[in-house]
């Protein structure tokens, strides 16, 4: 325990130091022209950053222009652009689709939509107004330019002989003429976002036959899965199963710790990896072997616990009398099962008010203390290597008569069991 | 353990915590078309301020990121009168007031051109700026800091001469830098509370006077021994030492102060506090 305690606080102390690490590094005086260049650096850089991330499937529109607005609607002024937000408010309002479609009047202007070009021997007098497009301008522009979710590239030879104003765009000057001011918002929220139709919902027999076959599906897979840890793994599924069954409570506890601790545990890993330099190598493996880890933990031992769950039922119909073959297939099939119910319940009566969420909260709620279980139980157990909350290490006080009743001793069952594991019930 | 586990928890916990702001980054500039000179005028009531000579091909450009809830960017120029305005407005019934720590980390980078005479005038709220006007043509400077902490320099000498320069404070902390290289004939410096630091390094090519009036707080003066100094106090409860200065009548002079080639005449009022005097060499 001391080992692990120094470590751990190594780590915390290092893990410290890191934003002092951080803000040390030695700050820019922003002073002089090169300072400005920087900055002015930066500010072109990050847009280009932000449009490579943004959405692919934004609809880049055909250029046309956009109609005028109807009677009665507010035409957007650009004679003044000094007072931008209120441009911008003012277009945000006029920009509101109608039936689907944008229109706009601009007074002494033109509004397109798309990319618009203006040649080079081509002068357009009045303002310009360009949604959802670059404006490149190789001739000259007798007026203000503004751009709404689109940049303005002023080639060289380019003239703009008033003001620009771009909102959610950038300008490039390449050498162009602006004889007014630019103006420059990056971020700008003045269209509306494209409004996709919902697809029409499905029917109730639709939504149970969908539910349905998530909810085998989901379970054939954990079946597959299951039968493949038995097949490949069954010591290590039994001693986890066991111990789901003899420290029920414990095994809650430490799955439930286990959860809230995740993030954490993820986080100091991180941090080690990289404070220890030669761990910054081993980063992208161990996030990956980390991810592994939780989710093997937690399917396996859910898996587990459908074991459990299926042996004892089994036990109790042997008791009874009821002749069923006892394996860790059958535990496995019954215990899945058991938990398929509930969830193949919701995708039947899901569609019933109030009782449909009430199914739907339970096997939630079921599942998720199950899993829990589970994964605590994997935990302690350390994934089915340590016995020592399985119950099998029982004192020879412990062996009674009710337990020896209960458990085969004979049999292929019993002589399937691993007798270095099973020294209690391999006897 | 527990505390490294809560130290480690803490920093990861704490990693994730950080929210993003709503600040909105606002650009403007404009193009020098052969204007010699400008009248410029910046407010900026909170945040990071930094000024300084731009590209000679622009002739002012404002890089500012604000927050959009409660102010709203200034740019407007006069084509006719030469004049710009640029900096940050209160937006609808905010009113200035700073209220949260967003409008302290507001930012603004602002540049002239170094081809222009430049009237300049800046009013800071609550700003910690740094303004280099070092290389740019000056012709008259009015900076009015409320409760800011500002360092103005001159790292290059002014382009231009330059009439006056005046410097008022609330409650703040100034210091100015190179006043040598500001050939400004006459230097005015109005104080409330806090502390200022004259510094008058640099190259000088002309004389110069200056006033400062200091309510209550420090008054620290640089001087170069290569120029004549002469000062002149009325205090009341301040203290101060003529250290390197002879008493002539009501005023101190440095020694050599008739033959020096520029001359610096200092008139100092205060009422409490201190004026110290570091000799530069």
């Amino acid at each position: 325990m001391r080992a692990p305690s120094r470590r751990l606080g190594v780590l915390a102390l290092l893990a410290l130091a890191v934003p002092r690490v951080a803000f040390a590094a030695p700050g820019l005086e922003p002073t002089g022209t090169h300072a400005a260049e920087l900055v002015h650096a930066f500010w072109s850089l990050v847009p280009h950053i932000a449009r490579s991330t943004t959405d692919p499937q934004q609809p880049h529109p055909t250029p046309q222009a956009l109609p005028h607005a109807a009677e009665g609607e507010a035409p957007v002024p650009l004679d003044d652009l000094s007072k931008s937000t209120t441009i911008e408010t003012e277009l945000r309002k006029a920009l509101r689709p109608h039936d689907g479609a944008i229109r706009v009047t601009i007074p002494n202007g033109t509004a397109r939509l798309g990319d618009f070009s203006i040649g080079s021997n081509e002068t357009v007098s009045g303002h310009l107004l360009v949604v959802r497009g670059t404006a490149d301008v190789y001739g000259k522009l007798l007026g203000n330019l503004v751009t709404v979710e689109g940049d303005v590239v002023l080639h060289p030879g380019g003239v703009v002989s008033g003001d620009i104003l771009t909102l959610g765009g950038e300008v490039r000057d390449e050498g162009g003429e602006i004889g007014g001011e630019v103006r420059t918002f990056r971020n700008a929220s003045v269209l509306e976002a494209v409004v996709v139709p919902r697809p029409a919902p499905p029917s109730a027999l639709e939504t149970v036959f969908r539910r349905l076959a998530g909810a085998v599906g989901v379970f054939l897979t954990l079946g597959a899965l299951g039968f493949g840890l038995v097949m490949f793994g069954r010591p290590n599924l039994e001693v986890v199963s066991d111990t789901v069954s003899h420290s029920f409570g414990r095994a809650f506890a430490t799955g439930l710790l286990g959860q809230l601790l995740l993030l954490p545990t993820f986080g100091m890993l991180v941090v080690g990896l990289i404070l220890s330099v030669v761990g910054i190598v081993l980063l992208p493996f161990a996030v990956v072997v980390y991810a592994l880890l939780v989710i093997v933990a937690a399917v396996g031992g859910f898996l587990a616990v459908a074991h459990a769950m299926g042996e004892t039922y089994t036990r109790r119909r042997l008791a009874l009398g009821v002749m069923a073959s006892p394996n860790s297939y059958r535990y496995l099939l019954v215990g899945l099962g058991a938990l398929a119910a509930f969830w193949l319940a919701w995708s039947v009566f899901g569609w019933v008010p109030v009782a449909g969420d009430l199914i739907r909260g339970a096997a939630i709620l079921v599942t998720w203390l199950l899993a829990t279980t589970g994964f605590g139980a994997a935990l302690l157990s350390r994934a089915g290597i340590r016995e020592n909350f399985a119950g099998r290490l029982i004192p020879p006080e412990a062996l009674t008569d009710e337990y020896l009743w209960a458990t085969p001793q004979f049999g292929v069952t019993a002589a399937k069991r691993p007798g270095s594991r099973t020294p209690t019930r391999g006897l | 353990m527990r505390r490294a586990l809560a130290a480690a928890l803490a920093l990861v916990l704490g990693a994730s915590g950080a929210s993003a702001q709503t600040m909105r980054p606002f650009s403007t500039y404009r193009q020098w078309h052969g204007e010699t000179s400008t009248v410029a005028r910046l407010d900026f009531a909170a945040g990071a301020l930094r000024l300084a000579a731009g590209r000679p091909n622009e002739l002012y450009r404002m890089d500012v990121l604000y927050d959009g809830e409660r102010y709203e960017p200034v740019s407007d120029f006069d084509a006719a009168r030469g004049n710009v305005t640029l900096g940050l407005r209160a937006a609808g019934d905010g009113g200035i007031r700073v209220v949260s720590k967003r409008q302290l980390g507001q930012t603004a980078s602002v540049t002239f051109s170094p081809r222009s005479d430049l009237a300049l005038a800046v009013a800071l709220g609550a700003v910690d700026g740094d303004l280099d006007l070092g290389g740019l043509r000056l012709t008259s400077l009015d900076l009015e800091a409320g409760a800011s902490r500002a360092t103005v320099r001159f790292s290059q000498p002014n382009g231009a001469r330059c009439r006056d320069a005046v410097l008022s404070s609330g409650a703040a902390e100034l210091t100015v830098l190179g006043l040598g290289n500001s050939r400004c004939d006459r230097i005015a410096f109005e104080g409330g509370v806090g502390r200022v630091t004259l510094d008058f390094s640099g190259t000088w090519t002309s004389s110069s006077h200056v006033s400062v009036k200091m309510a209550l707080g420090q008054v620290e003066l640089r001087l170069p021994r290569q120029v004549g100094v002469r000062l002149t106090l009325d205090k009341f409860l301040a203290t101060f030492e003529a250290e390197g200065l002879v008493r002539r009548g009501n005023a101190y002079v440095s020694p050599g102060y008739d033959q020096a080639a520029r001359h610096l005449d200092i008139d100092i009022t205060t009422a409490v506090g201190g004026v110290t005097l570091d000799w530069l060499e």
